[in-house]
């Protein structure tokens, strides 16, 4: 076990540092940055216009009904961050495996003491950790946004929707990385998963648009629907079971096509 | 220490290798000589357990490499063909992870670390990006991760590929000092590297391993493909009939020399295995009255042996070439041939 531990965490660093010393992972992050930057104060406008609005409609003695705004802001913000997350994901997750199978390095791995599952455990922690240092920034700029608000938001709501981002980012990577071990071209890997990104979205209007069983039970697979909820504050268990299952869905799938991939034509 | 059983891998229905078989004795070295696509690296992948076999079993230290993979792997450093390298780490970084995760404690590591950069004299690389150093440095660094938790086993694939002429002594060199306390299997494609560091050599050719002997050994097995160097005074023809009807004598081939004298020819006789032909080519020569200015004998050279065992278009190529004489012997009469040239041959010594 203790072994296994250090191994993960062997992996872990090595995949960090590669990130911290890629150029394209600065290139991802600051265009990650800009573009969410921007987004924020956009959606950070659009709110203040709106609440001058019902202000202006409050004193002219139309009844409104009441809003929260800043509760309104986080659902808004994080909603954007989850979409533009969906863009970013796959370029993280592209290259975890293709790279390694391109540079011939999966044959050390698969050749040392180590089983698959460890490699793609702190493969999975390692994207996720940039991926989180990644949306770092976000989180203090709503905590600056949000420090003066009324209502006061507790800081648990704000937490709790970056948590729902965490979740959600990882389970995607977790697929990414499951995508990016079936080939060794970093490319194909990165429009694999846009394709898979786009099935979750199109899962997600199918829940959203129709009823019905199968709408229902589609429904209940749609990752961004359970993002939607953490977001809105509701901690249900199913989404978190959901979640977990993806993420070791992906874990799982990995760990396999590294084991077939042993069985193939070299 | 490794013990190879009937090993097969097939590919769909193409089969990389087939039924090889061989051991390594611990503490020596083993060269895996082959042509390229003879089956080399898939031997050396079975063996390090990163692909399964198809038939047959692969042991190393006992254990067999499939069932118990990961008692394989602690025990093997391992380079492919391609050195596994992170190129945005540095030469150091890259080492100290490899140590990592092939389970060297930490009190060791440090220390298992300065012994791989010395061994491969890296030492001064150490801080570099292995992003920046050239390709020699690089195939180094692929062999300083497969020497780093001082594995009982190394297994190298090529390990010589892609290096100046003084990079490969260094090399080779190392894989010498290597066999002391471990030991190693080399797969390579260059003879002579064989028989400068290698214990004992296994031919593989298509898939088979068509000999395992000491590259010594070897090469006497072969000695009949050694042979002669004569510088003869004489009509070619004349010679080579002459020379073909003495017993042991492979075939003739006469070698196309400028700027010899005139009437002048230098010849190679291949002779039979194990026959010694030396003295019955010299007194046919006197016989037939043709002037013998120089005899040497030449050796088989490993290469010779690795062309003999692996070429099958060789015993092809020299079975037209005997037909084609016979050919000419039998359109033009021979004894009209061997009587005009004897006469022609004395004149011309006369002078």
């Amino acid at each position: 076990m203790k072994t296994v531990l250090a191994n993960i965490l062997a992996i872990y660093r090595r995949e960090l540092l590669s990130y911290f010393a890629s150029p394209l992972a600065y290139a991802i992050a600051a265009i990650f940055w800009l573009v969410s930057g921007f987004l924020f104060w956009a959606t950070l406008e659009g709110i203040v216009g709106q609440a001058a609005l019902y202000d202006a409609q409050a004193g002219a003695g139309v009844s409104v009904p009441p809003i929260d705004i800043p509760y309104e802001f986080i659902r808004a913000v994080l909603g954007v961050l989850g979409s533009l997350s969906l863009f970013v994901l796959p370029i993280l997750s592209m290259g975890l495996y293709a790279e390694e199978r391109k540079r011939g390095t999966l044959e050390l791995l698969a050749t040392s003491p180590l089983t698959n599952w460890s490699v793609a455990i702190g493969k999975l922690l390692g994207v996720l950790t940039f991926f989180i240092t990644m949306s770092l920034p976000l989180l203090v700029y709503e905590a600056i946004a949000l420090a003066n608000v009324n209502p006061p938001v507790q800081p648990s709501i704000l937490l709790l929707g970056h948590g729902g981002l965490i979740l959600l980012a990882a389970a995607v990577l977790s697929l990414g990385m499951f995508i990016s071990s079936l080939t060794d071209s970093t490319i194909l890997a990165a429009i694999f998963t846009f394709a898979l990104v786009l099935a979750l979205w199109v899962i997600d209007l199918i829940a959203k648009n129709f009823t019905g069983g199968l709408a229902d039970a589609i429904g209940h697979l749609s990752l961004l629907k359970h993002y939607t909820n953490l977001v809105q504050g509701v901690v249900d268990t199913g989404s978190l079971v959901l979640f977990a299952s993806y993420i070791l869905l992906g874990i799982f799938l990995t760990a396999q096509s590294i084991d077939a991939l042993r069985f193939q034509r070299s | 220490m490794i013990e190879v059983e009937h090993l097969s891998k097939i590919y769909g229905s193409t089969p990389a290798i087939e039924d090889v078989t061989f051991s390594v004795a611990p503490g020596e070295i083993l060269g895996f000589l082959g042509p390229n696509g003879a089956g080399k690296t898939t031997t050396m992948r079975i063996l390090s357990g990163y692909l399964p076999a198809s038939r047959g079993t692969a042991k190393v230290a006992g254990f067999e490499v499939h069932e118990h993979s990961m008692e394989v792997r602690q025990r093997i450093g391992y380079l492919p063909e391609t050195p596994p390298l992170y190129p945005e780490m540095t030469v150091e970084g890259f080492l100290n992870f490899v140590a990592q995760i092939k389970g060297v404690s930490a009190g060791d590591r440090a220390d298992r670390i300065k012994a791989a950069l010395e061994k491969c004299n890296l030492v001064e690389k150490r801080k570099t990006l292995i992003r920046k150093l050239s390709k020699g440095f690089r195939q180094r660094v692929g062999i300083a991760q497969a020497i780093v938790h001082d594995p009982p086993v190394i297994i190298l694939d090529e390990p010589t590929v892609g290096l100046d002429p003084r990079q490969i002594i260094d090399v080779r060199n190392l894989i010498k000092q290597l066999a002391n306390d471990h030991t190693v299997i080399l797969s390579t494609h260059i003879l002579p590297e064989v028989s400068m560091t290698c214990d004992r050599v296994a031919i593989i050719n298509r898939g088979r391993v068509v000999a395992t002997n000491t590259p010594a050994l070897l090469m006497e097995q072969l000695m009949g493909g050694s042979g002669y160097e004569l510088d003869i005074a004489g009509n070619s023809i004349a010679v080579q009939q002459c020379l073909e009807r003495v017993e042991g004598v492979k075939h003739v081939e006469e070698m196309q020399i400028e700027n010899l004298p005139e009437n002048r020819i230098k010849v190679r006789v291949v002779s039979e295995s194990n026959a010694e032909p030396g003295h019955a080519i010299a007194a046919a020569l006197v016989r037939n009255g043709l002037g013998l200015y120089e005899m040497r004998r030449v050796q088989a050279s490993l290469e010779d042996v690795f062309l003999e065992l692996t070429t099958e278009e060789k015993p092809l190529e020299a079975t037209p070439e005997t037909a084609d004489t016979t050919d000419n012997v039998d359109t033009e009469p021979p004894s009209t041939q061997s009587e005009v040239l004897p006469t022609e041959t004395p004149s011309e010594d006369a002078r």
